[in-house]
This record gives structure tokens, C-alpha cells and sequence, in this order.
């Protein structure tokens, strides 16, 4: 699913000093599994997840996710993959205010081709994810674990087969976040591909596999059988 | 980008920044309001002169005899052979004769005029066209020497007509007449005779004259007879019935009008352009006057640009992360671009048709104030304005043009928004 190959991504901070995030890293992913990248804040975890889901395309190596090589995609094939290819999950949620949890899982049907049961879609998304009957609801009445899982069905709306998350129980109460976490853990055996940065031990521990990001690399630390037979890095 | 989901994420932009979208179309709105405004108050008032007070015909070229005889040379009159010459020049499709009648003349009136009383004597101007000249504008019997002792037909100027009406007729209480009305009025007219200047030698000739219609190539302030009746007048006073004071060319059409004056110019004799060039003149003054006030207008517009763009920076800015989203999920650069510029569109069109609408009522409540108020002058149209439909669209157009182009640099902004920065935390 996906393959990354000495990939580095530099950026120039606030006070003018070049900084490498990532370093020649590598990593594969097989379609089905269930990743988590841990590090410390500031280690390149969100950097990595942007590069996979084409949000950033300005790095050295090489990237293919589904087998679509990013690099030297024009930006019209880079919305069109992430509308199709991948889905996101955000710490922040990052609804749309004014629209309604239904027009907010909605949201990529505006920018792909238009389905004929858009609507019916994006209601069934929003009953997997138990949220059917508020599906009119603005995000500012939804609570914390609601609005994540809304967030959720927007990511799926395009059917997507990798979920790229970022911090996704970052903002949630224990609880909560472990119902959102049961529902990542459902998803995956339903054959999506999960691949979430984290810095919360119970995401990790309900990962199939655990990478740590360190010093701009990739380091396996924890994996199933299958997966320590892959080439991670 | 599909135009349905641009439409459903405008709409739903728009409603959002309710308050922000209505300023900005408020300052289109205005712009061009003022703008079509004033450009259907400077063609209104352009159609007036150019049809009522100035009418030109641009096909027509009235030559003159040259003000310097040219001596055995022979130029600068205007004479049959002359006459003959003009009429064969290329382009030249009619030639009509003009001759003053040149010896004074005075009326003496006594008697009901138009059911008022009214006893004056005047001086009287009379020149002989052509019938061909007038002849639409004739609506009682034939435009032709009848013979001594008979009626002479005779046309008024229509602009005669109009001083009359708006002011003459006003101040001693005479009533308004329309040039139906004063056809058939007969008042008597005594040729070479005048309070004022001495007689030609030959003998006075009394006549009855019979107006039988007004024209606007009648002559202005005095009485268009036929040709012959001229020549037979002047003959009996003796003086000058050969040469032509003036012979009225129409062109084929007024492409051919330059080299006709180039070839009467040629012939010694000289173009009378004198009513054309204060048409101009004044056309000129309107629309210096109209293109000052519709830069004015511009500027409004370049100004609600410029507001469009501001409060198009901010709302970039403010939905950064927004952006952000839109493009995680699958929007390209161009379809972020196309956001911004669509919303500016909506407000630039929907101020650019609400200003156009509130220029229309306002020259209708002009209008209806003018009739209402103003005194009754000269010419005073029943509307002081024009708006041809290019003019009407072209403000909407305008509107949609002022916000695109406020929008521009906003547009391109908000499509090179980073989403890896603004959806990181």
C-alpha cells in the first residue's frame, strides 16, 4: 500500500536555520494493516503523514501510495489522489463550522465526480459511525468524540483503502477516545489500511505495527509476525 | 470543479460572510449606479441636441458661394452651371437649390390668432428651397410657386416652432400650437418693403402666405417658400435671381461626404457647416461633461475593487484552515481559485444589477420631478436620459469585472494556501 524509499524533507524554521524532519527515511506498509509512527513532538510525524497523503510534495526520494508514485504529480492529480486515494483524520477535527455533520462528510463529493446517491452515501457513513440521527447537527453541537467521528466519515466518503490520522485521540477525553479507537480497530478489519501518528499509548497498543520516528528515520518497535517480515525500516 | 458544488460552496460561503458580502456589493452598487447614471443622463441630453436642437443629417453638405469672388476666373458663384456641376460630382446622389429672397420684407398682423388677439408687425426673412428638399414635411396642398396674387405655401421652422411654444408664447399668453396646428394659418406678407432699411428700386409686392407645414430644414428664424416664388420676388424687385445663395448636396451616403467637400472646395465655393460645428460643440461639451462624471463613476468602481480585495484578504486568511480542508479532501489550486473568484462574481453581478436597477429609478424619478418642477424651456424632453441596452448590460458587466478583478490577487492567495501548515496542530 505504501512505499517510501529515502525520503528527506527539509524546512527553514523562523530563525532562518535549515532543519531536516526527515532523513532518508523508508517505510512499507502492507494493504490492510494497521500502523502506528510514535516520536516526541516535533519529531516529523505530521511531516510524514503529509508527504503520504500528498498534501506535501516538496521532499527528495521516492513516495507511491496504491501504487500512484506522488512525485511529479501536477496538483490536479494530487487533489484528485487525495480525493480518492486516501482519507485524513485530524487531532482538531477541522469541521466546517456553518455546515451540518452531513454536508461536512458531504464535502469531498464536491470536489470528484458526482455520484448519484451522494446523499444516501454520506447518511450510511454517518450510521457506521452511530451518528445517523444527527447527521443535521452543526459541529458546535456535537460533542468532542462526535465531531471525531465525523471527521471519520468524511475521510471515508471517498473510499479511500489508506486512513492517514493524525493524533486522532490527541483531543478526547479517555473514554471517548477509546471508542473512536475501537472504531479505527473495526475499520481495519474490514480491510482498510490505517496508518496513524500518535502520541497516546492506547492508539499505539491497538496498532498491528509500531514505528518510532527517531533522528529523521523510521525504527520498527513493535510488530506482528507478518509485519517484521516486511522491509520497514 | 462542478458547477453545482461551486454554486452549493459559494452559497454557503457567501451566507457566512452575510455582512462582508453586502458591503462590497454596496460599493459596486454605487460605482455602477453613478456610472450608468450618468452615462444614460449624457446620451439623453446627446439625443436631444443632436435630434432636436442640432438635427444633422450626415449626408447632407450645404454649399455656400465663396465669401472672395475669384473675378474673371468665374469661381465662388453659384450659379445654374455651377448648379449643374455640383449635381455631377461623384457620390453626389440630389442637389437642392437655395435662394434668399433679397429684398426685406414685413408682416402686419391684425387679427385672432389661435383664439387670442393679436395685432403685431414684423420683419420677415424669407429664402426659396427646392420642394424636393421639404418635401416630406409639406402637409397641406403642393410646395409650388401657385403665381402672383395667389396664396405662397409656406414652411416654419420646427425649432421656430419650439422657441415659440417655450417661450414666446408663454410670456404674452398666446397659446401653444403643434405643427398640425398652424398648418392652413395665412398672415400677409409685403415683399420689398421694411420698417427698418431702404427698398430695392422695383415696386412692393403684397401676398397672402399660407403655412402648410413645419421642417427642420426650414429656415430658423424666418419662412422657407418654394424655390420659383424666391426667384419670381426677386426678379419683379429687380434685384439678383441668377446665382443661388446656397445649394443643400445629399450624399449617397456619408462616407462620400469628405471628397464631396474637397470638391466643392475645389470649385471655389464653400461648405456653410456652421449649424454641424455647433452641434459638435455642444456634443463635445456633453460628453467632456459625461466622461468626467463617469470617471468619477470609475473610480467608485476601482475603489469597490479595491474594498473586494480587502475583505477578500480577510476571509482568505480567516478560512485558511477551511482551505486547508477543502484541499485534504480533493480540491486542486484551481478549484480554491475558482471559490474565491465565484463568490467575488456573485457580489460584483448582484451589486452591478442592483446599481443599474437604482440608476433606472432614479432617471425615472428625475424625470417625473423634471415634468413636475422644472419650467418648461426649449427642447425640455420628456426624458433626460438614455439607456440602450449596451449601456444597461454593460453595468452589470461592469459589477461582475470591478469584483473579479478585486478578487484577483485574494484568489491567487488563498490557492497557494499550505495545508500541511495550516491543518498541522
Amino acid at each position: 500500500m505504501i512505499h517510501a524509499r529515502d525520503v528527506t524533507k527539509e524546512y527553514i524554521d523562523g530563525d532562518g536555520t535549515r532543519v531536516r524532519v526527515l532523513d532518508g527515511m523508508s517505510l512499507d506498509v502492507d494493504a490492510g494493516d494497521f500502523v502506528a509512527v510514535v516520536g516526541p513532538s516535533g519529531s516529523g510525524k505530521s511531516t510524514l503523514l503529509h508527504l503520504l497523503g500528498g498534501l506535501d510534495v516538496d521532499y527528495r526520494g521516492e513516495v507511491s501510495v496504491g501504487g500512484v508514485k506522488l512525485a511529479g504529480l501536477g496538483d490536479k492529480a494530487l487533489a484528485r489522489f487525495r480525493n480518492t486515494h486516501v482519507g485524513f483524520v485530524f487531532q482538531s477535527f477541522h469541521l466546517i463550522p456553518n455546515l451540518s455533520a452531513l454536508e461536512n462528510v458531504l464535502l469531498p463529493s464536491h470536489f470528484g465526480a458526482k455520484p448519484p446517491d451522494a446523499v444516501k452515501r454520506g447518511e450510511a457513513l454517518l450510521e457506521r459511525v452511530g451518528l445517523a440521527a444527527k447527521k443535521d447537527r452543526a459541529p458546535v453541537r456535537l460533542s468532542g468524540g462526535e465531531r471525531q467521528r465525523v471527521a471519520i466519515a468524511r475521510a471515508l466518503y471517498g473510499g479511500p483503502k489508506l486512513l492517514l490520522c493524525d493524533e486522532p485521540t490527541g483531543n478526547l477525553d479517555a473514554a471517548t477516545g477509546a471508542g473512536v479507537i475501537q472504531l479505527f480497530q473495526e475499520l481495519h478489519r474490514e480491510g482498510l489500511t490505517v496508518l496513524a501518528v500518535t502520541h497516546e499509548e492506547r492508539m499505539s497498543a491497538a496498532a498491528r505495527r509500531v514505528l518510532r520516528l527517531k533522528e529523521g528515520k523510521l525504527v520498527e518497535e513493535r510488530a506482528t509476525a507478518q509485519a517484521a517480515s516486511g522491509d520497514a525500516s | 470543479m462542478r458547477l453545482d458544488a461551486l454554486s452549493r460552496l459559494v452559497r454557503l460561503s457567501l451566507a457566512r460572510e452575510r455582512k462582508g458580502a453586502f458591503f462590497s456589493a454596496f460599493g459596486v452598487a454605487m460605482g455602477v449606479g453613478t456610472l450608468v447614471f450618468f452615462i444614460g443622463l449624457g446620451l439623453g441630453v446627446g439625443r436631444v441636441i443632436r435630434e432636436k436642437i442640432f438635427p444633422t443629417d450626415a449626408r447632407l453638405v450645404d454649399v455656400v458661394p465663396s465669401s472672395v469672388s475669384l473675378g474673371l476666373l468665374g469661381g465662388g458663384k453659384l450659379d445654374a452651371e455651377a448648379v449643374e456641376r455640383l449635381r455631377a460630382l461623384p457620390g453626389v446622389e440630389a442637389a437642392h437649390r437655395k435662394m434668399s429672397v433679397r429684398v426685406p420684407a414685413v408682416t402686419r398682423y391684425d387679427g385672432v390668432f389661435f383664439g387670442t388677439r393679436l395685432r403685431m408687425g414684423m420683419e420677415v426673412l424669407a429664402v426659396g428651397v427646392d420642394p424636393d428638399l421639404v418635401k416630406g414635411d409639406v402637409q397641406l396642398g403642393e410646395f409650388k410657386d401657385a403665381g402672383e396674387g395667389q396664396p405662397i405655401p409656406a414652411l416654419v421652422s420646427t425649432r421656430l416652432l419650439e422657441l415659440y411654444n417655450k417661450t414666446f408664447a408663454p410670456a404674452r399668453k398666446l397659446p401653444q400650437l403643434s405643427s398640425g396646428m398652424i398648418v392652413g394659418f395665412g398672415f400677409p406678407v409685403e415683399f420689398n418693403r421694411s420698417y427698418v432699411s431702404a427698398s430695392a428700386t422695383g415696386p412692393s409686392v403684397s401676398s397672402q402666405t399660407q403655412v402648410v407645414g413645419a421642417s427642420d430644414r426650414a429656415m430658423f428664424a424666418g419662412i422657407t417658400l418654394p424655390l420659383e416664388t424666391a426667384v419670381r420676388i426677386n426678379r419683379q424687385a429687380g434685384v439678383d435671381a441668377e446665382n443661388y445663395s446656397g445649394v443643400t448636396l445629399v450624399a449617397v451616403d456619408p462616407s462620400h461626404v469628405p471628397a464631396l467637400v474637397d470638391a466643392v472646395k475645389a470649385m471655389g465655393l464653400e461648405i456653410d457647416d456652421q449649424e454641424r460645428r455647433m452641434a459638435e460643440n455642444t456634443g463635445a461639451a456633453v460628453a467632456l461633461t459625461t466622461s468626467a462624471l463617469a470617471l468619477l463613476s470609475i473610480l467608485i468602481c476601482f475603489l469597490a475593487a479595491v474594498n473586494i480585495a480587502h475583505a477578500l484578504s480577510a476571509s482568505v486568511r480567516a478560512r485558511a484552515r477551511e482551505i486547508g480542508v477543502m484541499q485534504a479532501v480533493g480540491a486542486s489550486r484551481a478549484d480554491i481559485r475558482a471559490i474565491v473568484l465565484a463568490e467575488a462574481a456573485v457580489v460584483g453581478l448582484a451589486g452591478g444589477a442592483v446599481g443599474t436597477a437604482v440608476a433606472l429609478a432614479a432617471s425615472f424619478g428625475v424625470n417625473r420631478l423634471a415634468a413636475g418642477y422644472l419650467p418648461n424651456f426649449p427642447y425640455k424632453p420628456d426624458s433626460f436620459f438614455s439607456f440602450p441596452w449596451p449601456v444597461v448590460l454593460g453595468g452589470v458587466v461592469l459589477g461582475l469585472l470591478a469584483a473579479l478583478a478585486g478578487a484577483y490577487f485574494p484568489s491567487r492567495r488563498a490557492a497557494a494556501t499550505d495545508p500541511a501548515r495550516t491543518l498541522a496542530g
